[in-house]
Protein backbone atom coordinates (compact mmCIF):
# COMPACT_ATOMS: atom_id res chain seq x y z
CA UNK A 1 0.00 0.00 0.00
CA UNK A 2 2.58 2.63 1.22
CA UNK A 3 4.73 0.85 -1.28
CA UNK A 4 2.45 1.80 -4.66
CA UNK A 5 2.06 5.16 -3.47
CA UNK A 6 5.91 5.73 -3.33
CA UNK A 7 5.65 4.04 -7.16
CA UNK A 8 3.22 6.90 -8.25
CA UNK A 9 5.43 9.73 -6.94
CA UNK A 10 8.57 7.93 -8.76
CA UNK A 11 6.48 6.92 -12.00
CA UNK A 12 8.03 8.99 -15.41
CA UNK A 13 3.98 9.69 -16.37
CA UNK A 14 3.48 11.30 -12.99
CA UNK A 15 3.55 14.93 -14.66
CA UNK A 16 1.35 13.39 -17.50
CA UNK A 17 -1.99 15.75 -16.85
CA UNK A 18 -3.84 13.39 -14.25
CA UNK A 19 -7.21 14.43 -16.17
CA UNK A 20 -5.59 12.47 -19.60
CA UNK A 21 -5.02 9.69 -17.37
CA UNK A 22 -8.11 9.17 -16.01
CA UNK A 23 -9.99 9.47 -19.23
CA UNK A 24 -7.61 6.68 -20.35
CA UNK A 25 -8.31 4.26 -18.06
CA UNK A 26 -11.59 5.02 -17.49
CA UNK A 27 -12.46 4.42 -21.03
CA UNK A 28 -10.71 1.46 -21.17
CA UNK A 29 -12.57 0.49 -18.00
CA UNK A 30 -15.68 1.02 -19.54
CA UNK A 31 -14.55 -0.55 -23.18
CA UNK A 32 -13.54 -3.71 -21.45
CA UNK A 33 -16.64 -3.96 -18.91
CA UNK A 34 -19.10 -3.30 -22.05
CA UNK A 35 -17.26 -5.68 -24.73
CA UNK A 36 -17.50 -8.82 -22.36
CA UNK A 37 -15.04 -10.16 -24.48
CA UNK A 38 -11.78 -12.20 -23.46
CA UNK A 39 -9.40 -10.51 -26.30
CA UNK A 40 -10.60 -6.70 -25.78
CA UNK A 41 -9.94 -7.47 -21.71
CA UNK A 42 -6.30 -9.21 -22.78
CA UNK A 43 -6.14 -6.36 -25.07
CA UNK A 44 -7.20 -4.18 -21.98
CA UNK A 45 -4.76 -5.83 -19.22
CA UNK A 46 -1.11 -5.62 -22.34
CA UNK A 47 -1.85 -2.21 -22.52
CA UNK A 48 -2.16 -1.04 -19.22
CA UNK A 49 0.86 -3.19 -18.32
CA UNK A 50 2.94 -1.98 -21.36
CA UNK A 51 1.78 1.85 -20.27
CA UNK A 52 2.54 1.29 -16.05
CA UNK A 53 5.73 -0.48 -16.94
CA UNK A 54 7.31 0.81 -20.26
CA UNK A 55 5.86 4.26 -20.06
CA UNK A 56 5.99 4.71 -16.23
CA UNK A 57 9.14 2.90 -15.57
CA UNK A 58 7.16 0.70 -12.96
CA UNK A 59 9.16 -2.73 -12.27
CA UNK A 60 7.95 -5.49 -14.11
CA UNK A 61 7.88 -7.61 -11.15
CA UNK A 62 5.45 -5.88 -9.28
CA UNK A 63 3.07 -5.21 -11.86
CA UNK A 64 2.70 -8.56 -11.81
CA UNK A 65 2.93 -9.55 -8.11
CA UNK A 66 0.01 -6.36 -8.11
CA UNK A 67 -1.95 -8.24 -10.85
CA UNK A 68 -1.74 -11.78 -9.11
CA UNK A 69 -3.38 -10.56 -5.90
CA UNK A 70 -6.91 -10.37 -6.66
CA UNK A 71 -6.30 -13.94 -8.55
CA UNK A 72 -7.28 -16.24 -5.43
CA UNK A 73 -10.55 -14.15 -4.78
CA UNK A 74 -11.53 -14.41 -8.60
CA UNK A 75 -10.51 -18.24 -8.89
CA UNK A 76 -12.80 -18.56 -5.80
CA UNK A 77 -15.25 -16.68 -8.21
CA UNK A 78 -15.06 -18.13 -11.19
CA UNK A 79 -15.36 -21.50 -10.25
CA UNK A 80 -18.13 -21.32 -8.79
CA UNK A 81 -19.45 -20.18 -12.12
CA UNK A 82 -17.66 -22.45 -13.81
CA UNK A 83 -18.98 -25.78 -12.21
CA UNK A 84 -22.28 -26.97 -11.91
CA UNK A 85 -24.84 -29.72 -10.63
CA UNK A 86 -27.31 -31.38 -12.85
CA UNK A 87 -29.16 -34.72 -13.35
CA UNK A 88 -28.10 -35.18 -17.31
CA UNK A 89 -24.62 -35.75 -17.43
CA UNK A 90 -25.01 -34.83 -21.95
CA UNK A 91 -24.99 -31.27 -21.05
CA UNK A 92 -21.00 -31.06 -19.38
CA UNK A 93 -18.01 -31.40 -20.79
CA UNK A 94 -16.68 -33.50 -18.28
CA UNK A 95 -18.29 -34.48 -15.20
CA UNK A 96 -18.05 -36.55 -11.93
CA UNK A 97 -20.85 -38.70 -10.80
CA UNK A 98 -21.64 -37.67 -7.01
CA UNK A 99 -24.52 -37.99 -4.11
CA UNK A 100 -26.81 -39.40 -7.20
CA UNK A 101 -25.96 -36.12 -9.24
CA UNK A 102 -23.57 -35.49 -11.85
CA UNK A 103 -21.16 -32.56 -10.82
CA UNK A 104 -18.95 -31.05 -13.84
CA UNK A 105 -18.15 -27.91 -16.61
CA UNK A 106 -20.43 -27.15 -19.04
CA UNK A 107 -19.53 -25.59 -21.98
CA UNK A 108 -21.81 -22.34 -21.22
CA UNK A 109 -20.17 -22.45 -17.52
CA UNK A 110 -16.76 -22.45 -19.10
CA UNK A 111 -17.70 -19.42 -21.72
CA UNK A 112 -18.92 -17.57 -18.66
CA UNK A 113 -15.88 -18.25 -16.43
CA UNK A 114 -13.19 -17.45 -18.95
CA UNK A 115 -15.28 -14.15 -19.98
CA UNK A 116 -15.34 -13.24 -15.99
CA UNK A 117 -12.00 -13.71 -15.32
CA UNK A 118 -10.34 -11.75 -18.54
CA UNK A 119 -12.58 -9.18 -17.71
CA UNK A 120 -12.43 -8.76 -14.09
CA UNK A 121 -8.23 -9.10 -14.77
CA UNK A 122 -8.58 -5.99 -17.72
CA UNK A 123 -10.93 -3.94 -15.51
CA UNK A 124 -8.30 -4.33 -12.63
CA UNK A 125 -5.19 -3.50 -14.68
CA UNK A 126 -7.03 0.08 -15.76
CA UNK A 127 -7.21 0.65 -12.01
CA UNK A 128 -3.54 -0.13 -11.17
CA UNK A 129 -2.27 1.72 -14.43
CA UNK A 130 -3.81 4.60 -12.52
CA UNK A 131 -2.93 4.43 -9.25
CA UNK A 132 0.68 3.46 -10.00
CA UNK A 133 1.01 6.40 -12.23
CA UNK A 134 -1.23 8.68 -10.42
CA UNK A 135 -0.74 10.40 -6.44
CA UNK A 136 -3.99 10.76 -5.11
CA UNK A 137 -3.38 14.73 -4.37
CA UNK A 138 -3.70 15.15 -8.42
CA UNK A 139 -6.73 12.59 -8.61
CA UNK A 140 -8.46 14.36 -5.87
CA UNK A 141 -8.02 17.92 -8.09
CA UNK A 142 -9.46 15.86 -10.67
CA UNK A 143 -11.99 14.79 -9.32
CA UNK A 144 -12.45 18.17 -7.66
CA UNK A 145 -12.40 20.12 -11.47
CA UNK A 146 -15.08 17.46 -12.28
CA UNK A 147 -17.22 18.77 -9.40
CA UNK A 148 -17.37 15.81 -7.46
CA UNK A 149 -18.97 16.87 -4.11
CA UNK A 150 -16.60 18.54 -1.93
CA UNK A 151 -17.34 16.63 1.18
CA UNK A 152 -16.18 13.34 -0.33
CA UNK A 153 -13.46 14.86 -2.32
CA UNK A 154 -12.30 16.34 1.40
CA UNK A 155 -13.12 13.30 3.03
CA UNK A 156 -10.69 11.06 0.83
CA UNK A 157 -7.90 13.94 1.17
CA UNK A 158 -7.98 13.40 5.22
CA UNK A 159 -8.29 9.39 5.06
CA UNK A 160 -5.50 9.60 2.37
CA UNK A 161 -3.10 11.47 4.76
CA UNK A 162 -3.95 9.86 8.05
CA UNK A 163 -3.37 6.38 6.91
CA UNK A 164 -0.51 7.09 6.95
CA UNK A 165 -0.41 8.51 10.48
CA UNK A 166 -2.58 5.97 12.21
CA UNK A 167 -0.37 3.24 10.59
CA UNK A 168 3.02 4.39 12.05
CA UNK A 169 0.67 4.39 15.45
CA UNK A 170 0.07 1.40 14.52
CA UNK A 171 3.17 -0.17 13.89
CA UNK A 172 4.64 1.47 17.13
CA UNK A 173 2.30 0.12 19.16
CA UNK A 174 2.64 -3.26 17.67
CA UNK A 175 6.07 -2.81 17.96
CA UNK A 176 6.20 -1.82 21.60
CA UNK A 177 3.73 -4.86 22.30
CA UNK A 178 5.86 -7.40 20.48
CA UNK A 179 8.47 -6.06 22.84
CA UNK A 180 6.95 -7.27 25.88
CA UNK A 181 5.48 -10.81 24.61
CA UNK A 182 2.15 -9.50 23.72
CA UNK A 183 2.10 -11.84 20.38
CA UNK A 184 4.05 -14.54 22.52
CA UNK A 185 1.02 -16.89 21.80
CA UNK A 186 -2.74 -17.29 20.46
CA UNK A 187 -4.46 -15.64 23.54
CA UNK A 188 -1.87 -13.09 24.12
CA UNK A 189 -2.37 -12.17 20.05
CA UNK A 190 -5.86 -11.91 20.86
CA UNK A 191 -5.91 -10.18 23.38
CA UNK A 192 -3.01 -7.51 22.34
CA UNK A 193 -4.57 -7.57 18.81
CA UNK A 194 -8.23 -5.76 21.00
CA UNK A 195 -6.05 -3.60 22.74
CA UNK A 196 -4.26 -2.10 20.08
CA UNK A 197 -7.12 -1.60 18.08
CA UNK A 198 -9.24 -0.05 20.68
CA UNK A 199 -6.03 2.35 21.17
CA UNK A 200 -5.58 3.16 17.39
CA UNK A 201 -9.27 4.31 17.74
CA UNK A 202 -9.03 6.48 20.61
CA UNK A 203 -5.80 7.61 19.41
CA UNK A 204 -7.54 9.04 15.96
CA UNK A 205 -10.30 10.26 17.85
CA UNK A 206 -7.27 12.39 19.44
CA UNK A 207 -6.05 13.34 16.21
CA UNK A 208 -9.02 14.18 15.10
CA UNK A 209 -9.80 16.88 17.79
CA UNK A 210 -6.37 18.32 17.07
CA UNK A 211 -6.24 18.25 13.85
CA UNK A 212 -9.60 20.71 13.71
CA UNK A 213 -7.78 22.90 16.47
CA UNK A 214 -4.58 23.53 14.17
CA UNK A 215 -7.06 24.05 11.31
CA UNK A 216 -9.15 26.61 13.32
CA UNK A 217 -5.77 28.23 14.37
CA UNK A 218 -5.59 28.56 10.49
CA UNK A 219 -8.90 30.11 9.44
CA UNK A 220 -10.69 26.89 9.15
CA UNK A 221 -14.03 28.04 8.02
CA UNK A 222 -15.76 24.59 7.25
CA UNK A 223 -13.61 24.08 3.96
CA UNK A 224 -10.87 22.88 2.90
CA UNK A 225 -9.46 24.99 0.43
CA UNK A 226 -6.38 25.09 -0.95
CA UNK A 227 -4.40 26.77 -3.77
CA UNK A 228 -3.82 23.72 -6.44
CA UNK A 229 -1.22 24.29 -8.89
CA UNK A 230 -2.23 25.00 -11.83
CA UNK A 231 -2.25 22.40 -14.93
CA UNK A 232 -3.41 23.28 -18.50
CA UNK A 233 -4.12 20.78 -21.11
CA UNK A 234 -5.04 21.53 -24.63
CA UNK A 235 -7.91 19.46 -25.94
CA UNK A 236 -5.81 18.08 -28.74
CA UNK A 237 -3.83 15.97 -25.58
CA UNK A 238 -7.08 13.82 -25.06
CA UNK A 239 -6.83 12.71 -28.89
CA UNK A 240 -4.30 9.83 -28.13
CA UNK A 241 -6.00 8.30 -25.00
CA UNK A 242 -9.29 8.42 -26.87
CA UNK A 243 -8.40 7.49 -30.16
CA UNK A 244 -6.81 3.90 -28.60
CA UNK A 245 -10.18 3.23 -26.87
CA UNK A 246 -12.57 4.63 -29.74
CA UNK A 247 -9.83 1.39 -31.41
CA UNK A 248 -10.38 -1.15 -29.25
CA UNK A 249 -14.40 -0.26 -29.23
CA UNK A 250 -14.36 -0.81 -32.70
CA UNK A 251 -12.72 -4.44 -32.35
CA UNK A 252 -15.33 -4.88 -29.72
CA UNK A 253 -18.11 -4.43 -32.02
CA UNK A 254 -16.10 -5.79 -34.65
CA UNK A 255 -16.12 -9.04 -32.48
CA UNK A 256 -19.88 -8.52 -30.75
CA UNK A 257 -21.44 -8.51 -34.58
CA UNK A 258 -19.07 -11.30 -36.38
CA UNK A 259 -17.61 -13.43 -33.87
CA UNK A 260 -20.87 -14.21 -32.10
CA UNK A 261 -19.57 -13.23 -28.54
CA UNK A 262 -16.83 -16.41 -28.56
CA UNK A 263 -13.51 -14.51 -28.27
CA UNK B 1 8.13 51.82 27.61
CA UNK B 2 8.29 49.15 24.84
CA UNK B 3 5.09 48.26 23.33
CA UNK B 4 3.57 45.18 24.01
CA UNK B 5 1.60 43.44 20.30
CA UNK B 6 0.09 40.66 22.72
CA UNK B 7 -1.62 41.55 26.63
CA UNK B 8 -2.86 38.66 28.70
CA UNK B 9 -4.76 39.99 31.93
CA UNK B 10 -5.57 38.12 34.57
CA UNK B 11 -6.70 35.06 32.55
CA UNK B 12 -8.73 32.07 33.96
CA UNK B 13 -9.81 29.26 32.11
CA UNK B 14 -11.58 26.18 33.12
CA UNK B 15 -11.92 22.83 31.06
CA UNK B 16 -15.51 21.54 30.76
CA UNK B 17 -14.15 18.52 33.21
CA UNK B 18 -12.96 21.13 35.78
CA UNK B 19 -9.32 21.46 35.21
CA UNK B 20 -8.26 25.02 35.88
CA UNK B 21 -5.39 25.95 33.56
CA UNK B 22 -4.68 29.07 33.58
CA UNK B 23 -5.23 30.94 37.36
CA UNK B 24 -4.70 34.40 36.98
CA UNK B 25 -2.04 34.86 34.32
CA UNK B 26 -1.06 38.35 33.62
CA UNK B 27 1.84 38.56 30.75
CA UNK B 28 2.68 41.19 27.77
CA UNK B 29 4.33 40.09 24.52
CA UNK B 30 6.89 42.54 23.29
CA UNK B 31 6.78 43.58 20.02
CA UNK B 32 9.35 42.64 17.11
CA UNK B 33 11.47 40.14 20.61
CA UNK B 34 11.30 36.44 21.06
CA UNK B 35 9.48 35.87 24.16
CA UNK B 36 10.56 32.49 25.87
CA UNK B 37 7.23 31.08 28.04
CA UNK B 38 8.91 28.42 30.16
CA UNK B 39 6.96 25.92 32.14
CA UNK B 40 6.61 21.93 33.07
CA UNK B 41 4.25 19.64 31.53
CA UNK B 42 1.00 20.96 32.82
CA UNK B 43 1.47 24.54 33.70
CA UNK B 44 -0.98 25.60 31.72
CA UNK B 45 1.48 26.61 28.30
CA UNK B 46 -0.83 25.06 25.30
CA UNK B 47 -4.00 26.77 26.54
CA UNK B 48 -2.28 29.99 27.25
CA UNK B 49 -1.58 29.64 23.92
CA UNK B 50 -4.63 28.63 22.41
CA UNK B 51 -6.17 31.63 24.49
CA UNK B 52 -3.92 33.86 21.89
CA UNK B 53 -5.66 33.55 18.92
CA UNK B 54 -8.91 32.93 20.31
CA UNK B 55 -9.26 29.28 20.09
CA UNK B 56 -9.89 29.32 23.51
CA UNK B 57 -12.01 31.70 25.00
CA UNK B 58 -10.90 32.45 28.51
CA UNK B 59 -13.12 31.95 31.53
CA UNK B 60 -12.76 35.30 32.70
CA UNK B 61 -9.84 37.85 32.11
CA UNK B 62 -8.91 39.44 29.05
CA UNK B 63 -6.41 39.27 26.15
CA UNK B 64 -5.55 42.35 24.07
CA UNK B 65 -4.25 42.43 20.47
CA UNK B 66 -2.35 45.69 19.97
CA UNK B 67 -4.10 47.10 23.33
CA UNK B 68 -7.64 46.23 22.03
CA UNK B 69 -9.58 43.28 23.65
CA UNK B 70 -9.74 40.40 20.92
CA UNK B 71 -13.14 40.21 19.41
CA UNK B 72 -14.98 37.05 19.44
CA UNK B 73 -17.06 37.41 16.64
CA UNK B 74 -16.43 35.48 12.71
CA UNK B 75 -14.37 38.28 11.39
CA UNK B 76 -13.22 39.25 14.69
CA UNK B 77 -11.81 35.88 15.03
CA UNK B 78 -10.42 35.61 11.58
CA UNK B 79 -8.23 38.81 11.50
CA UNK B 80 -6.98 37.70 15.18
CA UNK B 81 -5.99 33.98 13.54
CA UNK B 82 -4.23 35.68 10.48
CA UNK B 83 -2.26 38.01 12.41
CA UNK B 84 -1.32 35.45 15.89
CA UNK B 85 -0.23 32.29 14.17
CA UNK B 86 -0.04 29.15 16.25
CA UNK B 87 2.82 26.52 15.03
CA UNK B 88 1.66 22.93 16.88
CA UNK B 89 3.94 20.67 18.86
CA UNK B 90 3.20 17.91 16.64
CA UNK B 91 3.07 18.35 13.05
CA UNK B 92 1.48 15.70 12.05
CA UNK B 93 -1.31 16.99 13.65
CA UNK B 94 -1.11 20.51 12.03
CA UNK B 95 -0.57 18.88 8.29
CA UNK B 96 -4.02 17.79 7.15
CA UNK B 97 -2.98 17.91 3.24
CA UNK B 98 -0.68 14.99 1.48
CA UNK B 99 0.58 17.61 -0.70
CA UNK B 100 3.11 20.45 0.80
CA UNK B 101 2.37 22.80 -1.69
CA UNK B 102 -1.50 22.55 -0.92
CA UNK B 103 -0.92 22.30 2.94
CA UNK B 104 0.96 25.64 2.94
CA UNK B 105 -1.33 27.24 0.97
CA UNK B 106 -4.44 26.84 3.10
CA UNK B 107 -4.37 29.88 5.67
CA UNK B 108 -3.68 32.37 3.12
CA UNK B 109 -6.16 30.86 1.08
CA UNK B 110 -8.74 30.77 4.30
CA UNK B 111 -7.64 34.84 4.34
CA UNK B 112 -9.74 34.92 0.48
CA UNK B 113 -6.46 36.27 -1.33
CA UNK B 114 -6.14 36.04 -5.03
CA UNK B 115 -4.65 32.78 -6.13
CA UNK B 116 -1.65 34.81 -7.36
CA UNK B 117 -1.12 36.49 -3.77
CA UNK B 118 -1.07 33.22 -2.46
CA UNK B 119 1.34 31.38 -5.35
CA UNK B 120 3.48 34.04 -4.16
CA UNK B 121 3.20 34.46 -0.39
CA UNK B 122 3.25 30.48 -0.60
CA UNK B 123 6.53 30.46 -2.36
CA UNK B 124 8.01 32.87 -0.17
CA UNK B 125 7.42 30.83 2.94
CA UNK B 126 8.76 28.23 1.28
CA UNK B 127 11.96 29.81 0.85
CA UNK B 128 11.75 31.10 4.14
CA UNK B 129 11.89 27.80 5.79
CA UNK B 130 14.06 26.15 3.33
CA UNK B 131 12.09 23.43 2.03
CA UNK B 132 11.67 24.90 -1.41
CA UNK B 133 12.52 21.52 -2.72
CA UNK B 134 10.35 19.42 -0.69
CA UNK B 135 7.32 21.62 -2.71
CA UNK B 136 6.14 17.82 -4.85
CA UNK B 137 6.59 15.40 -1.85
CA UNK B 138 3.78 13.68 -0.38
CA UNK B 139 4.12 14.70 3.31
CA UNK B 140 4.26 11.44 4.64
CA UNK B 141 7.60 10.96 3.51
CA UNK B 142 9.05 13.57 4.83
CA UNK B 143 11.35 13.54 7.86
CA UNK B 144 10.38 14.71 11.40
CA UNK B 145 12.11 18.27 11.31
CA UNK B 146 11.17 18.78 7.46
CA UNK B 147 7.29 18.52 8.69
CA UNK B 148 8.22 21.09 11.50
CA UNK B 149 9.29 23.37 8.48
CA UNK B 150 6.35 22.90 6.30
CA UNK B 151 3.75 23.66 9.47
CA UNK B 152 5.80 27.03 9.76
CA UNK B 153 5.79 27.92 5.75
CA UNK B 154 1.83 26.93 6.28
CA UNK B 155 1.78 29.94 9.32
CA UNK B 156 4.03 32.54 7.78
CA UNK B 157 2.35 32.39 4.26
CA UNK B 158 -0.70 34.20 6.33
CA UNK B 159 1.81 36.55 6.99
CA UNK B 160 1.53 36.98 10.59
CA UNK B 161 2.71 39.49 13.25
CA UNK B 162 3.21 36.88 16.05
CA UNK B 163 4.45 33.19 15.22
CA UNK B 164 3.67 31.53 18.38
CA UNK B 165 5.25 27.84 18.59
CA UNK B 166 4.58 25.14 21.20
CA UNK B 167 7.68 23.22 21.76
CA UNK B 168 9.18 23.70 18.41
CA UNK B 169 12.93 21.67 19.64
CA UNK B 170 10.49 19.04 20.80
CA UNK B 171 11.51 15.60 19.06
CA UNK B 172 14.34 17.43 17.04
CA UNK B 173 18.08 16.10 16.88
CA UNK B 174 20.87 18.24 18.26
CA UNK B 175 21.36 19.92 14.98
CA UNK B 176 17.79 19.82 14.19
CA UNK B 177 17.45 22.24 17.03
CA UNK B 178 19.98 24.64 16.66
CA UNK B 179 18.94 24.84 12.37
CA UNK B 180 15.24 25.25 13.36
CA UNK B 181 16.42 27.89 16.29
CA UNK B 182 18.66 29.73 14.02
CA UNK B 183 15.93 29.77 11.45
CA UNK B 184 13.66 31.20 13.84
CA UNK B 185 15.70 34.16 14.60
CA UNK B 186 16.59 34.78 10.76
CA UNK B 187 12.99 34.74 10.04
CA UNK B 188 11.81 37.04 13.03
CA UNK B 189 15.10 39.41 11.93
CA UNK B 190 14.00 39.74 8.81
CA UNK B 191 10.48 40.22 8.67
CA UNK B 192 10.22 41.56 12.58
CA UNK B 193 8.04 39.47 14.03
CA UNK B 194 7.11 39.09 17.65
CA UNK B 195 8.26 35.35 18.45
CA UNK B 196 6.62 33.43 21.35
CA UNK B 197 8.22 30.20 22.32
CA UNK B 198 6.56 27.49 24.59
CA UNK B 199 9.50 25.12 25.92
CA UNK B 200 10.90 22.98 28.91
CA UNK B 201 14.55 23.19 26.64
CA UNK B 202 16.19 25.58 29.29
CA UNK B 203 19.28 25.41 27.47
CA UNK B 204 18.42 27.53 24.01
CA UNK B 205 16.53 30.50 26.28
CA UNK B 206 20.02 32.41 27.47
CA UNK B 207 21.24 31.64 23.30
CA UNK B 208 17.82 32.74 21.67
CA UNK B 209 15.38 34.63 23.77
CA UNK B 210 15.01 38.18 24.74
CA UNK B 211 12.51 37.77 27.76
CA UNK B 212 11.41 34.63 29.62
CA UNK B 213 8.09 34.16 31.74
CA UNK B 214 8.17 31.27 33.88
CA UNK B 215 4.31 29.64 34.36
CA UNK B 216 3.55 27.08 37.03
CA UNK B 217 0.00 25.75 37.72
CA UNK B 218 -1.18 28.63 35.95
CA UNK B 219 0.45 31.64 36.52
CA UNK B 220 3.30 33.31 35.93
CA UNK B 221 5.74 33.18 38.82
CA UNK B 222 9.08 34.53 37.27
CA UNK B 223 9.85 37.01 34.61
CA UNK B 224 12.38 38.94 32.99
CA UNK B 225 15.44 38.79 30.56
CA UNK B 226 16.67 35.06 30.89
CA UNK B 227 19.69 36.99 32.85
CA UNK B 228 17.14 38.21 35.37
CA UNK B 229 15.44 34.99 35.52
CA UNK B 230 17.82 32.85 35.96
CA UNK B 231 20.04 35.06 38.47
CA UNK B 232 17.04 33.34 40.80
CA UNK B 233 17.84 29.36 40.67
CA UNK B 234 15.68 29.38 44.15
CA UNK B 235 12.30 30.24 42.04
CA UNK B 236 13.55 28.34 39.35
CA UNK B 237 14.00 24.98 41.36
CA UNK B 238 10.56 25.46 43.59
CA UNK B 239 8.29 24.88 40.75
CA UNK B 240 10.75 21.67 39.30
CA UNK B 241 12.74 23.74 36.41
CA UNK B 242 16.79 24.24 36.87
CA UNK B 243 18.80 26.56 35.14
CA UNK B 244 20.54 26.36 32.23
CA UNK B 245 23.56 23.58 31.96
CA UNK B 246 26.57 26.37 31.99
CA UNK B 247 24.53 28.31 34.79
CA UNK B 248 24.21 25.63 37.23
CA UNK B 249 28.40 24.59 36.59
CA UNK B 250 29.12 28.35 37.22
CA UNK B 251 27.24 28.62 39.84
CA UNK B 252 28.82 25.65 41.49
CA UNK B 253 32.57 27.28 40.63
CA UNK B 254 31.26 30.18 42.99
CA UNK B 255 29.35 28.93 45.28
CA UNK B 256 31.11 25.46 46.06
CA UNK B 257 34.35 26.57 44.61
CA UNK B 258 35.14 29.98 45.49
CA UNK B 259 35.62 31.32 41.86
CA UNK B 260 35.04 35.21 42.99
CA UNK B 261 33.30 35.53 39.41
CA UNK B 262 31.44 39.28 39.33
CA UNK B 263 28.47 37.82 37.05
CA UNK B 264 26.70 35.34 35.73
CA UNK B 265 26.37 33.16 33.01
CA UNK B 266 23.98 30.71 31.56
CA UNK B 267 26.43 30.85 27.74
CA UNK B 268 29.07 28.83 26.78
CA UNK B 269 29.83 32.75 25.39
CA UNK B 270 29.05 34.28 28.47
CA UNK B 271 31.39 31.92 30.68
CA UNK B 272 34.36 31.90 28.18
CA UNK B 273 34.22 35.81 29.03
CA UNK B 274 33.50 35.11 32.93
CA UNK B 275 36.74 33.32 33.16
CA UNK B 276 38.59 35.35 30.73
CA UNK B 277 37.94 37.92 33.11
CA UNK B 278 38.26 36.36 36.14
CA UNK B 279 41.98 34.50 34.92
CA UNK B 280 42.57 38.57 33.66
CA UNK B 281 42.16 39.37 37.48
CA UNK B 282 44.30 36.28 39.04
CA UNK B 283 47.00 37.39 36.94
CA UNK B 284 47.11 40.68 38.24
CA UNK B 285 46.55 39.99 41.51
CA UNK B 286 49.83 37.57 40.92
CA UNK B 287 51.58 40.24 39.45
CA UNK B 288 51.02 42.60 42.37
CA UNK B 289 52.09 39.92 45.29
CA UNK B 290 55.31 39.61 43.40
CA UNK B 291 56.31 43.49 42.70
CA UNK B 292 55.56 43.42 46.90
CA UNK B 293 57.70 40.51 47.35
CA UNK B 294 60.45 41.91 45.31
CA UNK B 295 60.14 45.36 46.75
CA UNK B 296 60.87 43.99 49.88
Amino acid sequence: MTNMDKYAYSSKLKQTAPMKKLIFAMLALAVCLWANSVLISVLVLFMMGWCTVCKGGAPVALFIKLMLLPISFLIIGVLTIAINASGNKDIFLFSIAAFGTHIGVTKLGMHQAAHLFFKSMGAVSCLYFLSLSTPLVDLLAVLRRLKVPKLIVELMGLIYRFIFVLLEAAETMHTAQSSRLGYADLTSTYRSLAALVSTLFIRAYQRSNELYTALEARGYDGELSVLEEPWETHWTEYIPPVTVNLALFGIALFLKRYAGGVL
Amino acid sequence: MIKHILEVRDLHYTYSDGTQALNGLTLGIKQGKTTAVLGGNGAGKSTLFLSLNGIFKPTSGVVLFKGLPVNYSRAGLRNLRQAVGIVFQDPDSQLFSANVYQDISFGAVNMKLPAEEVRKRVNIAMEQTGITHLKDKPTHCLSFGQKKRVAIAGVLAMEPEVLVLDEPTAGLDPMGVSEIMKLLREIQQELGLSVVIATHDIDIIPLYCDYTYVLDQGKIVLAGTPKEVFGQPDGLREVNLRLPRIGHLMEILKDKDGFAFNDTANTISEARRLLKDWKISQDKSARGVWKHVRRN
